[in-house]
């Protein structure tokens, strides 16, 4: 059959009519996948490595998955009588406890509520086509991290007090996360500018601040924040451990930011600088109508790739005793009523799932952005 | 001048080290109205979370025991679930009152952390899992097999020692994790597995075919497991030891959580110092009169807590062995109560 | 429309002097790119800055607005003194259009947007007002049709235009022109000229550094030669072209013009 790409008479505008189109998945995939010796070998190889890795992986999360049960005994291959694969009853008995922790049961309502009311006011605010921006991002900012803290924390409005101690599993994930990565962009921005002031006495404090968070491991910065602080403070101060954990992982992705700032802001053209400066345009309005939006529009890229890290960085909290998501899925696989040879790697698999959601929603968020920022671009 | 500034600022960051190490925790403990107890982030029958979020194990049941001691009350705790990197640091820093984590009582960490081993609610050892189709009925049957461990841990030394000292020939197969070692075993890559009695039990339920298992009965290292308090507040050990020996005594003397109001009317000498009707040993520590009888109302005896968390009573179903009384062929003792 | 935070001195009478470098030096590390300059502009009046590369013309219209700073000498803009002070820097700039050789429009914003930027953000106009006020300047470029499009979008000549309007509409008593045509395809040189020539016309103070000796012919009321950071000579222009005085000057005219 001859292709219609590959046709003698050449390119149609317009199009080829219908009737030669019919057989297009073959020709195309003879002119493109099998056109040559090595690109068949390599065809056939990169669908031999797709068989091999994801038939198991549709077999064991799918097929061969058990979605109901009770106990550890229903997840048992001589029980079920063939081979198991992930033992989904695992995750629905525990899966309150991966979402909230150990929240109370009848005070999960808030947790809901928040999340509901987060969602809410972050949608608008990320669809740039929607109006009143401003007021949006008042809300947003301003307002709901008040509310949201009323709500979860409560003793207060006739709310009953709920330790953070006792928060876990997603809702801590999202806690910081979500704090760390609205903290950490204003105030990179910040030190980026600092650090390229006139100004010795700002650029030495934000040099020596972006280097000394950049410099110690996350880990440290937990570790420090939770047991050493404490031996600092006079005997009465005493800062929340969720707190404290929060503000260092936000002063440390804070630092990270800054340079990816840093660099948008040395790609601008110093001309830009001086159209602005020429126009009578103050410092902080340069830089806030001028030359951020084009140096932020410009690192997109490396802002989100910082967001991302920062959510699965989130992880490392288990090491100060605070119940992340996986923290609290570790706790789950010790409980001996639900101890089956695939719980483990069910558990996993559940968690890989959340955490690539949220990743793959952030990444193609931006990238979105990023495509709808750039109109000018022909 | 300069002198004195010196000695001022000493002043002043001495205070703030003081304020750090309280020898007043039980008060403190009474002002916060809670016992923050130290656990683990999940250890099947020891310390794990249920399905709907509580607490639940062996070492749990412990803080309970002290909490009712103090409280009349087991629910007034807050657990700590802390790894094993971090455990020793909370206590040190006053994060958690007492560490009930399955901690092996050490020369070194009794004397070089500023911590105090208050007793052994566990006497645990290595020892070895292979599966009954194998048809060896002891570890000195192993000449010549292949045991799985994981790489890193004191278990790699104590299997080298113990067949060398039996002049026996092993071959070992390592992993880095303990779930990567279990699978070994499972895929039948090796004849035993080898790691704490105690692991054992827990993770033979995570095997394919559990029933197949058994648990060679020799022990060959010595893991003794406990709570632990800091040093310098010798009010706060006796209170988390005699708690321990309490529960001892009471299985002893035949007390358990449903035969306490007898105990109250008990004429038995020792009973009746047990039960507070005689005496006021409760009260020589900080505690009520009754404080033995609030532990065993409300958490049980010794042999009570064992077998609920882990043994006949649990998935885990571990035998007593070296954890019974004296009395009965094991190890475990306490000091009367008078 | 208001003007936020006016200078002290009064200028009232159109002889004013617009501005007045006395004695400038300015050096970049060892280089001395400013050798005692002395201008003096009066209001209304268009001076053509010419000279080879490397002579100074832009520095010097640079240190008008701050844009450079001097280092020896005075710089006197619309009777106010530029030193350290950056306030005293803005409230020249706002008074001080320019126009530069690489057009420097705002990539992320619409030509309508680029336009009322400044007249929103540092004269406070209204919204609606700024906007009108940026068309009625669009309109003046002939340009208005485009308000809606991106930079990216227009021609080079078109944006050479819109950025004459961006300046524009902070109604500036001076315009500078920082060799405005020479990064254009030649067919847009005209329209920008044109553009420049109507501007001239309606008495606007212009400073404009270009090689474009037609326009000075047209429009200027002075030539000034520049040379080594020097002002070699400052004529009219029919003296100038015809009769110049200095050898280097001569020398430079006979290269650019045949």
């Amino acid at each position: 059959m001859v292709n219609p790409n590959l046709d003698p008479r050449g390119y149609q505008p317009g199009g080829v009519p219908s009737r030669e189109r019919r057989f297009r998945v073959t020709t195309w995939a003879r002119a493109n996948l099998f056109n040559s010796w090595l690109n068949a070998v390599l065809t056939l190889a990169t669908l031999w490595l797709i068989w091999t890795v994801c038939w198991p992986l549709l077999k064991f999360l799918l097929i061969d998955a058990v979605w109901d049960g009770a106990s550890r005994v229903d997840c048992l291959a001589d029980r079920v009588g063939r081979d198991v694969g992930a033992c989904w009853p695992f995750i629905g008995a525990k899966l309150p406890q991966l979402l909230y922790g150990f929240y109370p049961i009848n005070e999960q309502w808030r947790v809901n509520l928040t999340a509901a009311l987060g969602l809410g006011l972050l949608v608008p605010l990320l669809m740039p086509s929607l109006p009143y921006k401003t007021a949006n991002a008042i809300l947003f900012f301003g307002v709901y991290p008040v509310v949201g803290f009323v709500l979860l924390v409560g003793g207060m409005l006739g709310l009953e007090h709920v330790e953070t101690r006792l928060w876990g599993g997603l809702l801590v994930t999202l806690v910081i996360a979500v704090t760390g990565i609205v903290g950490s962009l204003p105030l990179g921005i910040l030190l980026a500018l600092g650090r390229r002031s006139e100004m010795p006495a700002v650029r030495g404090v934000s040099i020596i601040f972006i280097e000394f968070w950049r410099g110690v491991p996350l880990i440290t910065v937990l570790f420090f924040a939770t047991y050493m602080l404490p031996l600092f403070l006079p005997a009465g101060w005493a800062i929340n451990p969720l707190l404290r954990v929060m503000i260092g992982v936000m002063l440390f992705a804070a630092a990270y930011m800054a340079e990816v700032v840093r660099g948008g802001l040395q790609a601008i053209p110093r001309a830009q600088y001086e159209a602005a400066q020429a126009l009578g345009l103050g410092y902080w309005r340069m830089m806030g109508l001028v030359i951020l939006p084009q140096a932020l529009k410009l690192v997109i890229p490396g802002i989100v790739n910082n967001f991302i890290g920062l959510f699965k960085d989130t992880t490392l909290v288990l090491i100060v005793a605070i119940f992340d998501l996986l923290g609290q899925l570790r706790a789950a696989f010790s409980d001996p009523n639900w101890a089956a040879p695939t719980t483990v790697a069910t558990g996993f698999a559940f968690a890989g799932i959340i955490y690539f959601c949220f990743c793959f929603g952030m990444s193609r968020y931006a990238l979105w952005m990023e495509r709808r920022l750039n109109p000018a671009d022909r | 001048m300069k002198r004195v500034t010196l000695v001022v600022a000493l002043a002043a960051m001495s205070t703030f080290v003081a304020g750090s190490v309280t020898a007043q925790t039980l008060k403190t403990v009474r002002d916060r109205g809670a016992l923050t107890c130290g656990v683990s982030q999940g250890l099947p029958g020891f310390s794990t979370p249920d399905d709907r979020g509580n607490w639940t194990g062996f070492d749990v049941d412990f803080c309970r025991a002290i909490a009712a001691a103090i409280f009349n009350d087991p629910a007034k705790v807050k657990f700590s679930p802390l790894s094993a990197k971090d455990r020793f640091t909370a206590l040190q820093t006053s994060e958690i009152d007492v560490l009930s984590r399955n901690s092996t009582w050490t020369m070194l960490r009794d004397t070089q952390l500023g911590l105090n081993f208050a007793a052994v609610n566990y006497y645990d050892g290595q020892g070895f899992m292979v599966r009954k189709s194998l048809k060896v009925n002891s570890a000195l049957e192993l000449n010549g097999a292949s045991i799985c461990t994981q790489t890193g841990t004191t278990t790699e030394l104590n299997v080298a020692d113990y067949f060398r000292a039996n002049k026996m020939k092993y071959e070992v197969i390592a992993f880095s994790t303990a779930d990567e070692t279990l699978k070994a075993y499972d895929a039948a890559r090796c004849d035993a597995f080898t790691t704490d009695v105690s692991q054992l039990y827990a993770m033979r339920l995570k095997l394919a075919k559990p029933d197949e298992q058994m648990i060679l009965p020799e022990i060959i290292s010595k893991e003794p497991l406990g709570p632990v308090v800091r040093q310098g507040d010798d009010q706060w050990f006796d209170v988390v030891k005699w708690t321990f020996f309490a529960m001892i005594n009471a299985e002893e003397l035949g007390v358990t959580s449903k035969t306490v109001d007898e105990a109250l009317k008990s004429t038995k000498p020792d009973v009746r110092r047990l039960a507070g009707t005689e005496g006021n040993f409760g009260e020589q520590i900080g505690l009520t009169k009754d404080w033995a009888m609030r532990i065993i109302r409300h958490v049980g005896n010794y042999g009570e807590s064992f077998e609920r968390n882990i043994g006949s009573g649990s998935k885990l179903n571990i035998d007593r062995g070296l954890n019974k009384l004296w009395s009965k062929g094991g190890i475990q003792y306490a000091p009367p109560i008078r | 429309m208001s003007e936020h935070g006016s200078s002290p001195v009064i200028r009232t009478t159109r002889n004013a002097v617009a501005v007045e470098l006395s004695g400038v030096h300015k050096w970049f590390g060892e280089f001395h790119a400013l050798d005692g300059v002395d201008l003096k502009v009066m209001r209304g009046e268009r001076v053509v800055v010419c000279g080879p590369s490397g002579s100074g013309k832009s520095t010097m219209i640079r240190c008008i607005n701050g844009l450079e700073m001097h280092q020896r000498g005075k710089v006197v803009v619309d009777g106010v003194e530029l030193t350290d002070n950056l306030k005293r820097i803005d409230e020249v700039r706002r008074e001080v259009g320019m126009v530069f050789q690489s057009l420097n429009l705002f990539p992320h914003l619409t030509v309508l947007e680029n336009c009322t930027l400044a007249p929103i953000w540092v004269r406070h106009m209204p919204r609606r007002e700024a906007e009108a006020l940026a068309m009625q300047y669009l309109a003046r470029v002939y340009i208005p049709e485009q308000a809606a499009k991106y930079p990216g979008q227009l021609s080079g000549g078109q944006q050479q235009r819109v950025a004459i309007a961006r300046a524009l509409c902070m109604n500036p008593k001076i315009m500078l022109f920082d060799e405005p045509t020479s990064a254009l395809d030649p067919e847009m040189v005209k329209e920008v000229l044109d553009t420049m020539v109507e501007l001239a016309m309606d008495g606007m103070t212009m400073i404009v550094v270009s090689h474009e000796m037609g326009f000075a012919r047209q429009v200027a009321n002075r030539v000034v030669f520049m040379d080594f950071g020097q002002i070699v000579e400052s004529a009219e222009p029919e003296e100038f072209f015809s009769h110049p005085k200095h050898e280097r000057t001569k020398l430079f005219l006979s290269q650019i013009l045949h």
